[in-house]
């Protein structure tokens, strides 16, 4: 038997016209089904053409419209100077009726700089209602991730990456190592038992699963963290447990 | 839930998810060894990847060393790496075109370093001299006299080593057995017309590509699962990673053995 309880933390779903025709509600879930994957973490995959407006605005459709409670929604910020969003506390009322417990943001897609100055009041409300953040990195582009922790240290940070296959640790462990409250979301992370040795420098609180999905599959990540050469305890906080936890804490 | 993949009694994605490793060998012809500019290894010692290796079931790993196609170690004292791990390293000699005199030292002791040495490894991007140029000739020559394999880093749109130089090279040279490294990542049209087109001595070998969604059943639909060769460039990759991404495809498990053993096999035999 599986016996693991898996929530996947990298997931998007939704086509658009610059990346085609992609996984919805219902591929993903028979995806899921597949791998044996317990809940995913969605995202809107066309959110960088589509803008974050109108993304968050279908995701919660998207996730509305889902026979099931297995998948949890990812909604995407801007500055708030600009009232593209709902404010305050009308924010995080539409976050909990719409099923979304966590945020990111595009800077780079959406044309804007990721610091206090432009996203500060919502960043310091996640922090207090505990809602993690999740943070691209792309190749070898990690001095806004750099920038970004240094500005928010207090924040649950959750850092992916989009495009990863080289192994990222002389970029990745200096913030793992410095930052207590950024935990690293493995999708495409594929360095030899880097999943282990990562676990035993950081605290395997640190890791949680993410597929990646649909750049790439669920199951390659699954069977590389099973046999990690982990201890089944963390092993099971990686597959699930920590994002469980994370998300469990967030008040909206 | 319905049942996943790992739990379906007997099959190969079970045996792995349970037990790490199934009773089939695994060959992985795309290794590398030694340390990185780029990227730290912690696990790029032969000792360290072999550890990795043997707990999946790799039976040969066949890899070409960093520091021979990146730097001025040469290709004889990587036969003695290979000595000391008898049941497990193989090698590509790696061609260096800058070094011509290299080539044709390393060539001229070629059968010498039998079993270790099984062929050569290109890699042509690096060095920014395209596989068409004179530089080349003699080692690619020297491989088809003798039909041997030829492992080639490849990469889509590339003019050193892109689908076009391919599509030559594989019309020039008929004997080699040409393993396409990492399938033209991204030409894949043009691998499979390179496929199709040629002598029957065109594998796509798939660095770089398990786990990447629904790739793995493209490539198998587009020239068949006896046509693709497994392999990981660890110590850049792990092999539970790769081998996830392979068991994870929607093939059957004919497929799977094939790209996991059986073409390889098929290539170099069961006892090399």
């Amino acid at each position: 038997m599986k016996e693991i309880f898996f929530f996947d933390a990298d997931c998007q779903i939704g086509s658009g016209p610059a990346i085609g025709v992609k996984p919805g509600v219902r591929e993903l879930l028979a995806d899921m089904d597949r791998f044996g994957i317990d809940r995913s973490l969605v995202r809107h995959g066309n959110c960088a053409l589509l803008g974050a407006e109108a993304a968050n605005r279908e995701l919660a459709e998207m996730l509305e419209a889902a026979p099931t409670d297995r998948l949890v929604g990812v909604w995407c910020i801007l500055p708030d100077q600009c009232p593209e969003l709902p404010q305050g506390d009308a924010f995080f009322a539409a976050m909990k009726r719409a099923n979304i417990r966590a945020l990111t943001l595009m800077p780079k897609e959406h044309l804007f700089v990721p610091c206090r100055l432009a996203v500060g009041r919502i960043m310091d409300a996640a922090r207090e209602r505990k809602i993690p953040v999740l943070l691209k990195t792309e190749g070898n582009d990690w001095l806004n991730v750099y920038d970004f922790l240094r500005e928010f240290p207090r924040n649950r940070v959750v850092i992916y990456e989009r495009w990863g296959k080289w192994g990222r640790d002389r970029q990745l462990r200096p913030l793992l190592e410095n930052y207590e409250n950024a935990v690293f979301s493995f999708g495409g992370y594929q360095v030899p038992e880097g999943l282990r040795d990562l676990a035993e420098l950081y605290g395997a609180e640190r890791l949680i699963y993410g597929s990646g999905y649909p750049l790439y599959n669920q199951g390659c990540g699954m069977l590389q963290l099973k046999q990690s050469g982990l201890p089944d305890d963390a092993v099971a906080e990686i597959a699930g447990k920590n994002l469980e936890k994370m998300l469990a804490e967030v008040q909206l | 839930m319905s049942t996943s993949i790992w739990e379906v009694p007997g099959s190969l994605a079970a045996k792995f998810w349970q037990e790490g490793r199934a009773d089939i060998p695994i060959y992985d012809m795309h290794g590398h060894m030694g340390t990185h500019n780029g990227i730290y290894m912690k696990r790029s010692d032969p000792e360290s990847m072999a550890e990795h290796l043997r707990r999946i079931g790799v039976k040969h790993l066949v890899f070409s060393h960093h520091h021979v196609v990146f730097g001025a170690m040469r290709n004889a004292e990587v036969v003695e790496i290979c000595r000391n791990y008898p049941d497990l390293y193989r090698m590509y000699v790696g061609i260096v075109p800058c070094y011509p005199e290299n080539i044709r030292e390393d060539l001229a002791d070629f059968d010498k370093w039998a079993p270790y040495a099984v062929g050569l490894k290109c890699l042509a991007d690096y060095y920014k001299v395209p596989l068409t140029d004179p530089a080349w000739e003699y080692a690619l020559k020297f491989a088809d006299e003798r039909a041997l394999p030829v492992l080639f880093h490849t990469w889509g749109g590339s003019k050193y080593n892109g689908g076009e130089i391919m599509m030559k090279l594989v019309q020039k040279y008929p004997r080699i057995k040409f393993f396409v490294g990492h399938s033209l990542y991204g030409e894949w049209e043009t691998a499979e017309k390179i496929v199709r087109e040629s002598n029957g001595n065109v594998w796509l070998e798939l660095t770089a590509i398990p786990g990447e969604y629904g790739r793995i059943e493209k490539l198998v639909s587009a020239v068949g699962s006896d046509r693709l060769l497994y392999g990981t460039d660890l110590p850049w990759f792990d092999e539970y990673q790769a081998t996830g991404g392979i068991l994870s495809a929607e093939i059957s498990e004919d497929d799977m053995r094939n790209i996991l053993y059986r073409n390889a096999e098929r290539i170099l035999g069961k006892d090399w």
